[in-house]
């Protein structure tokens, strides 16, 4: 009877002390409850937009030209360690191409710019805008993941809003994030991610 | 006369023992995931190449990719007096545990190239940039596909933030793109033999995939291995990540479409440096230092090695 009994309990207990989940599950569990949509949404109204930290581009293509160096420190934001930096950018210029993935822009220096509004992924506007830093989230799946939500918003929202008043020959300002390498050849066409595009005439 | 000499000995290898603690620079040790993959023997040789030159000694020890070996490596190094510990850990969960087993005996950690899930037990982790890095090849990816067709991912070991975070950048642009279709997505435990036979496997219940991600470049060779036994080399579209000198020259070949190149060296580099600043009495160090990750297609593919 005892022998039954313990067995019983044996059985019960190790139904219980074993279950199998998917790992995928197992890690969606493990995600934070903090709210990136939201924080995003206040991140690029309240701060990116009203932020005054855009450098004109004439002002740093002819920085760059001429001392790199104090282009990269005055205006870049890079997070660790690279080549690279991550600058939030202005400027005017004329549509002279709207694409599928973006515009194609003229500066009235001439520089030709490509607008791209079709692949506005990663960190360029969180790091360019410069507001958010590593140290804000525990982890760097975690501050990825603000990159996310604040590039949904621009890339889903604001962007297409923006893009639907323009057309080719409008005369437009733009601000946007834009990513430069030390190393990278100085002639490279300047790609621009936008935070802003709107017609000026 | 026996218990004398017994003393004696003792007494000296005491005295010895003192004396290099007293005279010796600080001991570092290089603890690494395993030393079967060549990026991580890299990783390994270039952290003891700058701690020695920085005039530590230094020693290396291979995990082999085992959690209970790298509790060993950590028992043993703290018991024999190691100073400094430049740490590659298997599990960004399970290695924890040893990490605070450091701190508490005032062995400062510095991480290299994987991440523990944890910002209070390594004195600072030094870290590629795997999502940013995963994000452009993402990019690359969809451009390549013309935004549609079915394809396979292969990831690393499960238990690496490294193989989320780089599945997670590439997620975050594909799939956007609806008519882009995982078909699979697998562990290949960032081995070459172990990718090849489970792109071997896919394809057999996949047979029109056009592209296969691998989260590493040694997965890439073996998944351009099994395509090419199978007679699909030609049509099926590879993705690597690491920047190793055997995918680059397919690269260059166009046989392999992109990788993300990674910077071992810089980590290690910079983790010895860490210690060396540590030693000599900084305390203030970034919990979390990320090393960018560049872009390596057939336009750039002859800037790299």
């Amino acid at each position: 009877m005892k022998k039954g009994i313990f067995i019983v309990i044996l059985l019960v207990l190790g139904y219980n002390s074993i279950y199998f989940k998917k790992l995928s599950e197992v890690r969606n569990q493990q995600q934070t409850s903090f709210d990136f949509k939201t924080f995003a949404d206040s991140l690029y109204y309240q701060g990116i937009l009203k932020s005054n930290n855009a450098v004109e581009l004439s002002q740093l293509s002819a920085l760059v030209q001429s001392n790199p160096d104090s282009a990269f420190k005055a205006y870049g934001n890079r997070l660790g360690i690279g080549n690279s930096a991550y600058f939030m950018v202005k400027g005017e210029g004329k549509v002279i191409e709207k694409q599928a993935s973006g515009l194609k822009v003229v500066t009235d220096t001439h520089t030709i710019l490509m607008v791209d509004t079709k692949y506005i992924f990663g960190n360029a506007i969180r790091d360019a805008s410069g507001l958010v830093k590593l140290t804000d989230f525990k982890t760097n799946a975690d501050f990825n993941k603000l990159s996310e939500a604040l590039n949904n918003v621009i890339r889903e929202k604001a962007i297409p809003e923006d893009l639907k008043a323009i057309n080719v020959g409008d005369k437009i300002t733009l601000s946007g994030a834009t990513k430069l390498s030390k190393t990278q050849d100085k002639s490279t066409t300047l790609s621009i991610l936008p935070i802003r595009i709107s017609k000026t005439e | 006369m026996k218990k004398l000499l017994f003393l004696f000995i003792l007494l000296s290898l005491t005295g010895i023992s003192c004396k290099e603690k007293q005279d010796g620079k600080p001991k570092i040790a290089v603890v690494i995931s395993t030393l079967n993959n060549p990026w991580f023997v890299v990783l390994a040789e270039s952290a003891v190449e700058n701690a020695r030159k920085l005039g530590y000694e230094a020693k290396i020890f291979d995990s082999q990719n085992n959690p209970a070996t790298e509790s060993d490596n950590f028992e043993n190094l703290i018991s024999s007096g190691f100073d400094a510990i430049l740490f590659n850990p298997t599990d960004a969960d399970g290695s924890i545990v040893n990490v605070l087993k450091a701190k508490e005996a005032g062995i400062p950690v510095f991480c290299m190239d994987r991440e523990i899930n944890a910002d209070n037990a390594a004195t600072s982790q030094i870290l590629s940039d795997n999502y940013s890095g995963c994000v452009e090849i993402g990019v690359t990816f969809v451009k390549a596909l013309n935004e549609k067709g079915n394809y396979a991912e292969i990831l690393g070991l499960v238990g690496d933030n490294n193989t989320w975070a780089r599945s997670g950048g590439f997620h975050s642009v594909v799939d956007k793109f609806p008519n882009l279709k995982m078909v699979a997505q697998q562990s290949g435990d960032f081995d070459r033999n172990k990718a090849m036979e489970v792109l071997e496997t896919i394809m057999q219940a996949h047979p029109d995939i056009e592209a296969v991600f691998c989260g590493n470049d040694a997965m890439a060779m073996g998944a351009y291995q099994a395509l090419q036994s199978a007679g699909k080399a030609d049509k099926v579209k590879v993705f690597g990540f690491d920047g190793a000198s055997d995918v680059i020259e397919k690269i260059k070949e166009k046989k392999i479409v992109a990788t993300g190149m990674q910077y071992p060296k810089v980590m290690a580099k910079t983790a010895a440096q860490y210690a060396d600043e540590y030693f000599k009495g900084k305390r203030d160090f970034p919990q979390r230092v990320p090393v960018e990750v560049e872009l390596v297609t057939a336009a750039n593919a002859g800037s790299y090695q």
